[in-house]
């Protein structure tokens, strides 16, 4: 085994100058700007709901797409303050509040719209469509916050992926939201809570690796 | 604190590639993390793992420290993850490994190791006992007293092949009933 003085001399041997992070805040802007971006290009080649103007008049509808917006703004920023090694990790309490306004407003929509739902009426069909763009949003946000967050795989991988994941979830619920005509509230229930269910557990499970992945293939 | 500010200074030019600040820097923590270490270690073997992977760990990592901020909880901060990991990793490894100690300490001679050895056969012969008799024959014949195939064969008048699917069946019910053994005491 190498004994410590030893390893310091080594580790002065490779102390090339590094680049100092920016405040986690800006880069969680730098973040978000690219989700920003990813949504416009979607509007650009996807088009909007055609029913967007009508619903934007509808409080829930409103409340609701807020709400998964700030849920996404606020985790991301989380996740960021998190990855640094000296930053509370109550900071992972931030989305929260606004992810519980999330969840009622579909809990609400899913109460109100269930009694109207006929059997057999749950508009399957177009969920190819839902779920290529779910890819197209979902990837590249979580490529992008994996490299960003990669020195996170020495520190707190788990705690970081899991908001990261809701970051990435709650930007894509939005998406879906903008983009896809869903009346049906169960389907608005699966694709919105069960798409942000499903990253977050994943992220929780996978993160880890993943991290350590980008980490090892970064050097 | 004097120290923290020094600290932070150092690693402020550590960043931007001053080796001798970031030499001093490093020799400077080593104790104070040897400190930390100890207090969850106590292998001296495991506090010095404790305190490299730290080292390793703040190399890695040191583009994340802001000087603006102090140096002391970013450094506590990972020693203290490191810590934890280090804790883990024991805990999975003594689940796997018995630590010897004195009891488990025993002489070269044959006669030392007499009491366990005689105990071993006695549980081997009662396990030989329990089988079939046709396995159990098979057993004495062929492990036992050593007959070869042909022998044995001779003795018993059971055709070869039956021997050896006898003597197959009974080594795997005597593994069977002394591996439940083992897993009992």
């Amino acid at each position: 085994m190498i004994t410590t003085p030893d390893l310091i001399e080594s580790l002065v041997a490779n102390a090339a100058p590094v680049r100092r992070l920016r405040p986690p805040v800006a880069r969680a802007v730098g973040w978000l700007l690219f989700a920003a971006l990813m949504l416009a290009l979607l509007a650009v080649s996807h088009e909007v709901r055609p029913d967007l103007a009508l619903r934007l008049r509808q409080p829930e509808f409103v409340i609701g797409i807020a709400a998964s917006l700030a849920t996404g703004v606020l985790a991301a920023i989380a996740s960021f303050l998190l990855s640094i090694p000296d930053r509370s990790r109550a900071w992972l309490l931030l989305p929260l509040p606004a992810l519980f306004v999330w969840v009622s407003t579909i809990g609400y929509g899913c109460l109100i719209n269930w009694v109207s739902l006929q059997p057999g009426s749950l508009p399957f069909g177009n969920e190819a469509g839902c779920f290529a763009l779910l890819v197209l949003t979902g990837v590249p946000l979580s490529l992008a916050m994996l490299i960003m967050l990669r020195h996170a795989a020495l520190l707190a991988p788990t705690r970081v992926a899991i908001s990261g994941s809701l970051a990435v979830a709650a930007v894509t619920a939005t998406a879906l939201s903008i983009f896809h005509e869903h009346d049906a509230s169960a389907i608005i229930l699966i694709w919105n809570f069960g798409t942000a269910v499903l990253l977050v557990a994943l992220g929780g499970a996978f993160g880890r690796r993943m991290f350590s992945w980008v980490a090892y293939a970064g050097k | 604190m004097a120290r923290d500010l020094d600290w932070s200074i150092y690693m402020a030019r550590a960043q931007a590639g001053d080796r001798d600040a970031y030499r001093r820097l490093l020799e400077d923590v080593a104790p104070y993390l040897r400190s930390i270490a100890a207090r969850h270690f106590r292998n001296s073997g495991d506090i010095e793992d404790a305190v490299q992977e730290v080292l390793l760990t703040v190399h890695a990592v040191r583009h994340t420290y802001d000087p603006a901020r102090p140096f002391g909880p970013w450094l506590v901060a990972i020693a203290n993850r490191r810590v934890v990991d280090g804790l883990r990793r024991q805990g999975r490894s003594r689940a796997r490994e018995v630590a010897l100690d004195a009891e488990h300490e025993t002489f070269a001679a044959p006669e030392a190791n007499y009491h366990e050895a005689a105990s071993e056969a006695r549980a081997l012969r009662e396990a030989v006992e329990s089988l079939p008799p046709g396995q159990r024959d098979a057993i004495r014949m062929l492990k036992l007293q050593e007959m070869s195939l042909k022998e044995a064969a001779a003795v018993s008048g059971m055709t070869v092949a039956a021997l050896k699917v006898a003597t197959h069946r009974a080594v795997k019910s005597l593994r069977k009933v002394l591996g439940r053994q083992d897993r009992r005491t």
